[in-house]
């Protein structure tokens, strides 16, 4: 009798292991999808912004066309999670470098599509950080199961292998200053 | 928004006359409140002593005599400062208001409606008693708000019928626009768990907390420590609460000192500041001279008005622009 309440309790407990790191691996899954939704719209606002800037950015061509090259890589079938982060990390800051050449640019700067470009592209990319950081949430949770006792022994018999976080800097961490911006 | 400094030079120079002609009506309002406690307390130790003489005993009476006198207390209490009140309300507070903000309207008698306090879902057990009073509503700096102060209760009985009457919360609740889109609902709650149970137990119990929305683990240590985040959408929690929110957050509940709730729905964001007594009251036993009541009245409406620039909710910064 002692024998089949261990047991029983030994099954329950394997099975709360189980699903608990399911769970943890489906929430990974499912905020990256998340992440992919915005990932997407910023796809889709670089051809807007290419196509009103190149003709003031001789300069800068260069960042316009790695922008261009990167956003074809990033939409892509079938790449991977980690190649995504990456692309995401090669777009952030080739964005960033538009958005300074910008600056030197007055008659651009002033313009209503350049100015409604910027907003939208601040408001995805508050959505962007924000998906983030609930995407190295799940993940911190997800890789602490599948490395602590006991639920390690479990996640290894299941092939459950680390994720990558996504790195952000500090930078990032600051809220962008719009008005400050506008009054450049 | 004028200064602390600004609001109390206000107070003690535009209100003066009638700060002088309260001072008075409080003073004859003191005096009938220390003759009615006084012939109260004789009366209850007159029964009380007649009722210990007919039977040398002591009984559940002297209870009931207390619970009388108290009751009889508090309502010859209400009656007679209510003049009092009324004025101190429409002379000191209105102008106070209008001198902070022209734009906001006051009404003493009106609160925030039950619906939109329950909209909150920050306090979810049922309310059998709502009431509340002084209420200011209007615009500032282009954000719509209000707020008054809140007093709901529960009723419960115990295992001898007898009726039991709860604080689900008191003090002053705000609701304001908030300055970005959501769909879901965000709350933000006091973290009691962590902080009884420790960061493991608590942590625990938290996540499996049936009644709530998705635990959300914020990456603020400090705010983390404070607070308890529940949400529809861990990424719309985290679009909301950005390290500066949650800052600014942190902030509002050290400087109000006590509990803060704070609830994102219906693209509003909705504060529950817990202070456990109705605020805007005028002092009876205190001179309305005093520096310490004069600062209090004016800090807790700086505060309150203030919480649309505290917050920034003037910054429509992203797509409410």
């Amino acid at each position: 009798m002692t024998a089949l309440i261990i047991l029983a309790v030994v099954i329950v407990i394997i099975v709360l292991m189980y699903n608990s790191l399911v769970a943890k691996k489906n929430q990974v899954d499912n905020i990256f999808a998340g992440i992919d939704a915005v990932l997407k719209k910023r796809y889709n606002l670089i051809p807007n912004l290419v196509s009103s800037v190149q003709q003031y950015m001789q300069h800068e061509r260069g960042i316009l066309e790695k922008v261009t090259e990167l956003r074809s890589q990033a939409m892509k079938p079938g790449i991977s999670d980690e190649q995504k982060i990456a692309l995401d990390k090669q777009i952030t800051s080739a964005l960033g470098s538009i958005m300074v050449a910008v600056e030197s640019y007055p008659d651009l700067k002033a313009n209503t599509n350049i100015m409604h470009l910027q907003r939208t592209l601040s408001e995805v990319e508050a959505q962007i950080s924000a998906a983030r950081r609930a995407y190295n949430q799940a993940v911190t949770d997800y890789n602490n199961a599948i490395e602590m006792i006991p639920t390690n022994i479990l996640a290894n018999m299941m092939n459950y292998r680390r994720k990558q976080v996504f790195e952000i800097t500090e930078d990032e961490r600051k809220n962008v200053d719009v008005g400050a911006l506008f009054k450049q | 928004m004028k200064s602390a400094s600004e609001l109390t030079d206000f107070y003690y120079t535009e209100l003066y006359d009638s700060l002088q002609e309260l001072e008075q009506k409080r003073n004859a309002v003191r005096k009938k409140v220390l003759t009615l406690f006084g012939i109260l307390g004789a009366l209850s130790l007159l029964i009380i002593g007649f009722i210990y003489n007919s039977c040398h005993c002591f009984n559940e009476s002297f209870i009931w005599v207390g619970v009388g006198a108290t009751a009889i207390g508090g309502f010859g209490f209400r009656w007679l400062i209510s003049g009092y009140r009324s004025g101190f309300k429409e002379k000191i507070i209105r102008p106070l208001i209008e001198a902070i903000e022209k734009e906001l309207h006051y009404a003493p008698d009106a609160a925030i409606p039950q619906s939109l306090f329950q909209f909150s879902h920050l306090f979810e057990q049922r309310i059998d008693r709502f009431r509340g009073n002084d209420l200011v509503r209007g615009t500032l700096d282009g954000v719509s708000l209000q707020f008054s102060d809140i007093h709901a209760e529960h009723r419960s009985r115990d295992s001898k019928g007898r009726e039991h009457w709860s604080t689900i919360f008191q003090g002053l609740f705000i609701v304001a626009d908030f300055n970005k889109h959501f769909k879901g609902r965000t709350l933000i709650l006091p973290d009691l768990a962590e902080n009884l149970f420790g960061s493991f137990i608590g942590g625990m119990l938290q996540s499996r907390n049936f009644t709530k929305d998705q635990l959300v683990k914020m990456d603020d240590p400090a705010f983390e420590k404070a607070f308890v985040v529940y949400g529809t959408d861990q990424i719309e929690a985290r679009y909301i609460l950005t390290h500066t929110m949650m800052q600014r957050l942190l902030k509002l509940k050290k400087d109000t000192g006590s509990k803060v709730y704070v609830s994102f729905n219906g693209e509003k964001i909705m504060i529950a500041v817990d202070y456990d007594k109705d605020l805007f009251e005028p002092t009876v036993f205190q001179s309305l001279l005093s520096i310490d009541q004069a600062m209090g009245y004016i800090r807790t409406l700086r505060s309150s008005i203030g919480i649309v620039e505290e917050l920034k909710l003037n910054e429509k910064l992203w797509s409410k622009v």
